[in-house]
């Protein structure tokens, strides 16, 4: 199903009338998003202001991340605080412009922001949040981003840090709302100590047109999982084998071919009876075909066996196939429950408890695919909910068995994504669902298949046992 | 970032290459004097008078490796219609090649790397280029539609005309304007120039002064019959004899390059004072295994110790690679800028030497890109292009290369310098280089 509202705001005519009519009509902005495989510079030509409150402990790396993604810093800090930036900034002819935010130039613009918080002591220093944003957050462009730094809360050492800390999270979700009718997002990112040059890869990820979609969000960057030999920005899934579970359409497709883009080979799994997409999809990413209905008693080992025998094991796994089976709970027959709860949770322990017995291989990234509804609760739905919370707590606890494997687990929590699933949804609750969030409109597949990417790719060693919710800041959940 | 390269040292069986002379047409502004001659024929020139000079039995020569950046159509192999044209041995075999603006180094390290594998004793290396020969792109579109019609014998007017009508008379018909662009980012090469400019802070006076100092320089040379034995003059065959370069300009002065507007972007810096201008002409030097060359009654005048070519990222800066290319060619001849005497780096632009010669002194480019502690080192003006370069001289694409090795194979000939370092950037974000020493 289009969306007509975003239809309608391409058109300049119908964008200009409404302007000049003044008509309530909120057209979301079209986000920007990008095609073909990770690029070594994402943000070749964009400006971005980045700022560190006093004591800040990642400027090496915020400036090295910029660097190596082509951006042209603009700094709010005094030049000796940002050496690490002019350093970079000759190296590669992106010398930081240093501003004050006492005299910011009328008309400031830039792509996005970048706040080091990682020093904040006490609530009266959450006061620097203020003083960056609320000047410069005018100037963000459309599709800008914002990203803030902090320290995981939970290892503070005060409690007071622990307050300002956890205050950048509050601060994150409502600018989320603010700035997301211009396409922009806002994320912040706790990092523990040591684990500061990971960041890297998760703030290259949050800056990119990449995570379009995933706005109002908290990444814990962790020293968890064991460290990858070497982290590559483009063709980052080089020699990996994937697997890939409900790839026949829609989102599973999607992950299929953005993973193969990558230079994963995904071997393609759906039911026997998909058979024709299915292969659609394996031949169209040059990958492998798997045909094996997931909830059968002998699936786990038949899978195993395959990827063994094919591929001597696995790196990457990422359970994507799920349906839904909605009743109220008095109208629901016990086969409805039981399928529910299978498919999405029930399936994807005994295959995964198989695969980490012997064939997923060290460094290996697992990923499950929850749900905002899953995990918020909603009508209809207690046995695709409670299948979907499941998932969480499967993830957070293998997380931690296998961390010492180099092995990451993360969860993914889609919102309203324009799929076949969604567009059957009735009319009315379809717009609403849509237009329920911050960003104004539903995802794309491949807003989950680039999510998807990150979290298998080498970089992703940051994140473990998490829940990325992929929802545009949508207004129900936290 | 990340870069590529292809690399060799010199001598690794034992046999050395060395330069035993060079000569080069004059290079003469796109459209003027030597509009008639394609690149075969000044490449004729400059390998004839090459071989006069040298009083070479042409006996002796056994390949030709040439490099060109426009080469003609029906005759690509630029290298072997001069070995017919001048009559030389039906036996000398021949190649061209091309690496954009790096095509003659290329050809020239091509050639000693061939005479140091033991495959041949006695090369021809050199290129050449005419842009007044370009030929005009006709759009695919016409080729297309037109010659399935034109190829048939069973064509009638009727099929002419009915594949005329499929065409646009605009998009279709009309040859393409032909330009200095990237083929992938479509960017121009004076945009790169004024981008790295901007980027790295190269102020206009300071492109207009290295422009200026070029054409003072070689002005010098011109005065001074520094060029003497290196440019033989050509016979066009209009029956007019053309001795001299033509776009030196001994009496310009930073005041006049000031006046000049810039051409790329309207507050920009690049002009067509502190650019190459569009060349016609051609170069070429002689090698041989140093033996045969003493064997021949030959002074040797230099040797390669060591080359390298690198590219990066066209999406970047496109003109910087010589940054990386100069560094990784010292490293294999196991030298530094320190000891190097004469520098010749190709000036596409005065823009993108100086960029080039900044991050060459940085040490923050130093640690971050070539994974040193220490920058490079600084360039001393007093030892870089110290007989003008490029913007003074003019720059047929195939032919600088190798009119930078006679240039410098002579000033090591001299005597009193033993080490020299040579700088090409080229289109697709490559860089060449090269390190060069005397033979005594």
């Amino acid at each position: 199903m289009t969306d007509i509202l975003m239809e309608l705001g391409q058109n300049a005519f119908i964008q200009q009338a409404i302007k000049t009519l003044g008509l309530p009509i909120p057209i979301p902005q079209k986000l920007r998003r990008s095609d073909g495989p990770w690029e070594d510079r994402p943000l070749a030509d964009r400006d971005v202001a980045v700022f560190a409150a006093p004591g800040g402990a990642l400027s090496a790396v915020v400036a090295q991340t910029l660097a190596g993604m082509g951006a042209q810093p603009t700094v709010f800090n005094t030049a000796a605080e940002s050496a690490d930036l002019a350093e970079l900034g000759e190296a590669f002819a992106r010398p930081p412009v240093f501003q004050s935010l006492q005299s910011i130039p009328q008309g400031f613009r830039t792509d996005a922001l970048v706040f080091d918080g990682t020093g904040l002591e006490d609530p009266a220093g959450l006061r620097t949040v203020y003083d960056f944003f609320s000047p410069l957050v005018r100037g963000l462009k459309p599709c800008g981003r914002i990203v803030l730094l902090g320290r995981s809360p939970e290892a503070l050492k005060t409690a007071e840090k622990a307050a300002a800390a956890q205050g950048l999270e509050g601060f994150t979700r409502s600018v989320a709302r603010e700035v997301g009718k211009r396409g922009a997002t806002a994320n912040v990112v706790y990092v523990d100590a040591g684990a500061e040059k990971r960041v890297e890869a998760v703030v290259r990820f949050l800056l990119s047109p990449r995570s379009a979609y995933i706005t109002g969000q908290p990444f814990h960057v962790s020293k968890k999982v064991q460290d990858a030999d070497t982290i590559p920005w483009t063709r980052v899934l080089d020699k990996k084998v994937a697997l890939v579970t409900g790839a026949a359409r829609g989102i599973g497709e999607a992950i299929a071919q953005s993973l193969a883009a990558e230079g994963a080979h995904v071997v393609c799994l759906d039911r026997p009876a998909d058979d024709a997409p299915a292969s659609r999809v394996a031949r169209s990413v040059d990958g492998s075909l798997l045909l094996v209905d997931i909830t059968e008693q002998e699936a786990p080992k038949v899978i195993a066996e395959r990827l063994l025998e094919d591929f001597g094991g696995v790196d990457l796994v990422v359970h994507n196939a799920g349906i839904t089976r909605d009743k109220t709970l008095q109208n629901m027959k016990p086969e409805l429950w039981d399928q529910a709860v299978d498919v999405n949770l029930g399936a994807v322990t005994r295959i995964t408890e198989r695969l980490l017995d012997g064939v997923m291989r060290d460094g290996g990234r697992l990923v499950c695919l929850s749900s905002v509804a899953g995990i918020a609760g909603n009508f209809g739905q207690t046995n695709y909910s409670s299948a979907k919370s499941g998932i969480v707590g499967y993830v957070r606890a293998l997380s931690a068995k296998v961390s010492r494997r180099g092995i990451a687990v993360n969860a993914i929590a889609p919102g309203f994504i324009e799929t076949r699933l969604t567009a059957a949804i009735p009319a009315v609750q379809r717009e609403i669902g849509r237009r329920m969030s911050a960003l104004g409109q539903g995802g794309l597949p491949r807003d989950v298949a680039d999510l998807a990417t990150f979290l298998v790719s080498p970089g992703a060693q940051a994140l473990t046992g998490q829940v990325i919710r992929i929802c545009g800041g949508m207004f129900i959940g936290a | 970032m990340t870069t590529q390269e292809t690399t060799s040292g010199n001598g690794k069986g034992g046999r050395r290459a060395v330069v035993v002379g060079g000569m080069r047409t004059p290079f003469v502004r796109a459209f003027g004097e030597l509009i008639e001659m394609d690149a075969i024929a000044l490449g004729c020139a400059a390998v004839s008078g090459l071989l006069k000079k040298l009083d070479l039995p042409i006996r002796e020569v056994e390949s030709i490796v040439w490099g060109g950046v426009i080469l003609p159509g029906m005759a690509p192999n630029v290298g072997r219609e001069i070995a017919i044209d001048l009559g030389l041995p039906p036996t000398v075999e021949a190649m061209t090649v091309t690496r954009a603006c790096a095509s003659g180094l290329q050809a020239i390290t091509l050639g000693a790397a061939a005479i140091e594998r033991g495959e041949v004793d006695v090369v021809v290396a050199g290129g050449a280029d005419s842009t007044s020969n370009a030929e005009l792109k006709f759009p695919q579109r016409l080729i297309h539609v037109m010659a399935p019609v034109a190829l048939s014998r069973k064509s009638t007017p009727a099929d002419y005309l009915g594949a005329l009508m499929q065409l646009s008379p605009t998009r279709d018909i009309l040859p393409s304007r032909p330009e200095i662009a990237e083929r992938s980012t479509g960017q121009v090469m004076g945009e790169a120039a004024e981008e790295m400019a901007q980027r790295n802070g190269i102020t206009r006076v300071a492109q207009d002064e290295l422009a200026v100092r070029s054409h003072h320089r070689a002005a010098a040379a011109v005065a001074s019959k520094r060029f003497q034995n290196e440019v033989v003059a050509v016979d066009t065959p209009k029956g007019e004899r053309v001795y001299n370069d033509t776009i030196i300009r001994a009496n310009t002065s930073l005041a006049q390059m000031a006046k000049l507007r810039p051409v790329f972007s309207r507050n920009g810096t690049v002009t067509a004072g502190n650019s190459s201008a569009l060349t016609d002409g051609a170069a070429a030097v002689v090698l041989m295994s140093e033996e045969k060359a003493r064997a021949l009654g030959y002074k040797p005048q230099a040797a390669f110790k060591s080359w390298a070519y690198v590219a990066i990222d066209p999406r970047d800066q496109l003109l910087l690679a010589p940054a990386f290319a100069m560094p990784k060619a010292l490293k294999l001849a196991g030298t530094s800028l320190r000891d190097i005497d004469v520098i010749d780096m190709h000036e596409a632009f005065a823009a993108q030497v100086l960029s080039v010669v900044k991050m060459l002194g940085s040490d923050a480019f130093a640690k971050q890109r070539l994974d040193r502690r220490k920058a490079v080192g600084d360039v001393d003006p007093e030892r870089l292009n110290i007989h003008g370069g490029s913007i003074a001289l003019g720059h047929p694409f195939g032919a600088t290369g190798a009119r930078m090795v006679t240039t410098v194979a002579n000033e090591l000939a001299l005597g009193d310098k033993s080490l020299a370092l040579l700088g090409i950037c080229a289109a697709g974000a490559q860089g060449a280089a090269a390190v060069m020493e005397r033979v005594s």
